[in-house]
């Protein structure tokens, strides 16, 4: 009886694996077959020449480069904002928050992870609308704005990844340069972070994932279809989830809806190449910690 | 041991009734005694005696534990002066590089050989780089390990054995320039050769630091011990001397005591 039972979990625990791989790989497959034949300098400038659409000396029609700039402004600035105030908070939670206090920061951080997009979104909007009202009648919907939501939607990520790995480091770790006394700022500076860098660097790479894919807060806080390169952060722009969204729901043929897919796959390879980059960042961040050459 | 020991001595470290508790359940109980610069004192008793407790008083370790209590004076006379650690405002890093402490398992910085003894140079003495390798080449030596490490300093520092990993946890505390060593259970994770080196090492070592270690062995107090607290629940059951340690007769006792 056990012995079937265990021979069934098997079964079970290699066809899940076997059907999540199927669903990327068909996910993937998909988005190639339909996608791939849009790949042109077309896609990305339209008509402009590449050289002039690149520095911004003319305008782009029918092209989605300036959704790829909108999209890597965003999520950079988003990240830039979240990260620092995610990682801090992390700490603090793991560290210095102690009892009924912890319990309700600990909450109120899980009460954020469960707000939907959407809702963030509403949030930027009125937001906007009551700075209009009172002390700043110019502020619009913007860059600025936008990132400041997606960094509160993705804020919980980081937060919960940082406070974790710090909680799960082995005690003597925390004691070793205490004992020999080290600050506690100096502790965590040089041995609890670097220590700590791999899980922190999940929370990174999820919350900039999320950063780059969410349509719904964006939708309300400054996307449009058609601002061209954004000229600041006060200015509205482009993005490529918004962008995709616009396709999908207004293409006139095949050709543009195949415009869609080929959005997507640039969306997919821009996000891998963000999470390359933190990959890289990290790997820099372990070596010189690893290999710190004080003796040469 | 305070009485035992010779009277022209001066201490160098007095406690007087240490009380120390955790989240309100007390695990010393007004416990004092007396150490010595160049002797080795010895802590005996069983698991769950307050040594450990009692050591980490001696560096305020216990208040990086949450809820920790301490009562009762403890002065310590570094450079020449007396300082009440809890009372006169020591800073706790200063403190602590002064107070060494080895642990019972190593427990190393997560980088390289050398690393481990440069950082806190750097950090906690602020040491120009140029006068590093000096100082962690003259600390090694004192461990008696630089003839071991000295062709792979940069190499991480747990890829040596276990024995070598403590004479390196001790290295960096000697490279600190401590005045006090604790030490506990420095040889319990270690096997009988490791352990032997390391034993001969401290042995080396108290001739100039005031070292206060804990111990789980009688053999191993025989050995070393100038003095020995034999430690049960929280208090000091007895002192013993160095002659105490020797004599034949009182081994049936001890060993009552301690296990």
């Amino acid at each position: 009886m056990n012995k079937w039972l265990t021979l069934l979990a098997k079964v079970f625990a290699w066809l899940a694996v076997a059907a999540v791989l199927a669903v990327v790989l068909l996910f993937l497959g998909f988005l190639v077959v339909r996608g791939l034949s849009t790949f042109n300098l077309g896609l990305f400038f339209g008509k402009t020449p590449v050289w002039a659409a690149i520095a911004g000396r003319l305008p782009v029609w029918h092209g989605i480069w300036p959704a790829c700039v909108g999209t890597v402004f965003l999520v950079l600035l988003a990240s830039g904002l979240a990260i620092p105030l995610g990682v801090a908070s992390g700490i603090y939670l793991a560290h210095y928050a102690q009892g009924a206090w912890k319990r309700w920061f600990g909450l109120a951080v899980e009460v954020l992870a469960g707000i939907p997009s959407i809702l963030m979104g509403l949030f930027g909007f009125a937001l906007i609308l009551f700075l209009k009202k009172t002390i700043m009648p110019q502020a619009n919907t913007c860059l600025l704005l936008s990132a400041c939501c997606l960094a509160l939607l993705v804020l919980p990520y980081l937060i919960f990844m940082t406070q974790t790995t710090l909680e799960s480091l082995p005690e003597e770790l925390r004691l070793a340069g205490l004992s020999l006394g080290f600050t506690p700022w100096q502790n965590m500076l040089h041995v609890l972070l670097p220590a700590a860098s791999r899980g922190i660097l999940s929370g990174v790479i999820l919350a900039v994932g999320r950063a780059a894919e969410d349509t719904a807060v964006i939708l309300l806080t400054g996307v449009v279809a058609n601002a061209g390169l954004p000229s600041g952060i006060l200015d509205k722009y482009e993005a490529l989830p918004f962008h995709i969204f616009y396709l999908a729901s207004q293409a006139r043929n095949e050709a543009e809806l195949a415009k869609g897919f080929g959005t997507a796959l640039i969306l997919l390879l821009i996000t891998a190449a963000l999470f390359l980059g933190a990959y890289y960042l990290k790997s820099t961040v372990t070596k010189s910690w690893d290999q710190k050459d004080l003796l040469i | 041991m305070g009485s035992k020991g010779p009277v022209d001595l001066e201490p160098t470290v007095v406690v007087e009734e240490l009380h120390v508790g955790f989240a309100g359940r007390e695990v010393l109980h007004g416990l004092s005694a007396e150490f010595h610069r160049g002797r080795l004192a010895m802590i005996l008793g069983r698991s769950g005696s307050g040594k450990t407790t009692f050591l980490r008083a001696l560096n305020r370790l216990n208040e990086c534990f949450p809820q920790s209590e301490t009562r009762g004076s403890l002065r310590v006379k570094l450079q020449g002066h007396w300082r009440d650690i809890y009372e006169n405002g020591l800073p706790l890093p200063e403190l602590r590089h002064r107070v060494g402490m080895v642990f019972q398992t190593p427990h190393l910085l997560p980088l390289s050989i050398a690393e481990n003894l440069a950082l806190p140079l750097k950090l906690i003495l602020g040491l120009p780089r140029r006068e590093i390798p000096a100082r962690t080449a003259r600390a090694l030596e004192e461990a008696h390990l630089w003839e071991e490490v000295k062709d792979r300093l940069k190499a991480p520092a747990h890829i040596l054995s276990g024995g070598q990993q403590q004479r390196l946890c001790l290295a960096r505390l000697l490279a600190l320039e401590p005045e006090i060593l604790l030490l506990d259970e420095p040889t319990a994770s270690l096997d009988f050769r490791a352990a032997l080196k390391v034993e001969e090492l401290l042995l080396s070592l108290k001739e100039r630091y005031t070292v206060i270690a804990v111990s789980h062995s009688l053999s191993q107090a025989r050995r070393l011990a100038d003095a020995a607290l034999i430690f049960r629940d929280g208090s000091v059951v007895q002192r013993l001397s160095r002659a105490d340690l020797q004599a034949r007769d009182i081994l049936p006792t001890l060993l009552e005591e301690i296990f």
